[in-house]
């Protein structure tokens, strides 16, 4: 892997983890594109791959610093305590880890088998589809709830448990190529009635634990034999994508207090419409 | 309840140092004798599980 290709990847990576189009489905599409031979199952670009997902979970944590000191404090307190209360920031944090639990569960039994299975970028394309199919779904049923009847949005730390656990299993949906994380817990978060704005914080809080605990877990590929040559390039690459990564969440964050998902979907249904049309005369595989 | 969640908590503890040892491999990759991510999984678990106990706990006596 050329630098060039190390930089692209590193900020295409940042960036496709957050914005709800699908981080994996991009990194397979646009090197197939672009006609670069990397190979997905080689260690040392699994290795680099590792760096690139710890370094967009340390810009998670940067940029929701102050809210995981609150929640981790009330997490704690909680234990001590030995008693779940009302207030906001316990409520939100135990939310969090039941949220995590499905993903977590399908995410160690799945992940490898599934990307093995439907790694094409055929597979990849198909998915982006669907992927904006969801979004669209989502958003329709938002408005005719919210807008046309008039339905309240609900506050986060008033969701239910059982809804909780809904939004981490949808979040388990990106474990298919060209389904986005953050697309699907967004569209989970607003079926159970939660606004952009409180669905998109919920899917980037929960989304931090899952990137980083897997990235944690697959940093010892790292010093397995030979990787070592590539360290360079996953340190600048990391450090790329956890910047691309910090900025994306800050525009994200702001976008979704006025605004809403279709615009990522008309781009991930044209763009995989593209990708599956090319793949299919044989362009890219 | 309270003696469910330790039950489940030993289970998994159990079942996490099994996957450590790699004297289990249950839809583990064959290519690794020892399992990280499925160790990190059940104790994690095992975890939950003890922290379920102790508010089981606290609930049974007000």
């Amino acid at each position: 892997m050329s630098d060039l290709q190390a930089i692209s990847l590193a900020i295409l990576q940042g960036v496709s983890e957050l914005f709800p189009v699908s981080s994996l489905g991009h990194t397979i599409l646009v090197p197939a594109l672009l006609h670069w031979s990397v190979n997905r199952r080689d260690p040392t670009f699994l290795a680099f791959v590792v760096v690139l997902h710890l370094g967009t979970a340390i810009a998670l944590v940067v940029f929701y610093r102050r809210e995981w000191v609150a929640l981790v404090r009330a997490l704690v307190r909680s234990i001590m305590r030995g008693r779940l209360s009302d207030e906001r920031d316990e409520r939100i944090a135990w939310l969090l880890v039941v949220g995590s639990i499905p993903v977590g569960i399908l995410g160690v039994y799945l992940e490898s088998p599934v990307r093995n299975l439907l790694g094409s970028a055929a597979y990849a394309s198909i998915f982006l589809m669907i992927n904006a199919l969801i979004m669209f779904v989502g958003e329709f049923f938002r408005k005719r709830q919210h807008e046309d009847r008039g339905k309240r949005y609900k506050r986060l730390e008033a969701m239910k448990w059982i809804e909780g656990v809904a939004v981490g299993l949808a979040q388990s949906l990106a474990l298919l190529p060209g389904i986005s994380r953050s697309g699907a817990s967004i569209v989970a978060g607003l079926a159970v009635d939660l606004d952009h704005e409180d669905a998109a914080r919920y899917s980037f809080l929960l989304a931090t634990p899952v990137i980083g605990a897997a990235a944690l877990i697959e940093l010892p590929r790292l010093w397995e034999g030979g990787t070592h040559v590539i360290a360079l390039q996953a340190l600048y690459g990391g450090i790329l994508a956890g910047i691309a990564a910090y900025l994306s969440v800050a525009f994200l964050t702001k976008y979704f207090q006025r605004n809403d998902l279709r615009p990522f979907g008309w781009y991930c249904l044209v763009f995989g419409a593209l990708c599956l049309w090319l793949s299919y005369k044989g362009v890219i595989s | 309840m309270k003696y469910v969640a330790l039950v489940i908590a030993i289970v998994c503890f159990v079942i996490a140092i099994c996957y450590a040892l790699g004297v289990i491999g249950w839809f583990a990759d064959p290519a690794h004798k020892h399992h990280v991510s499925h160790f990190v999984l059940f104790a994690v678990l095992g975890i939950l599980a003890l922290v379920w106990m102790r508010f089981a706990g606290e609930r049974a006596t007000p």
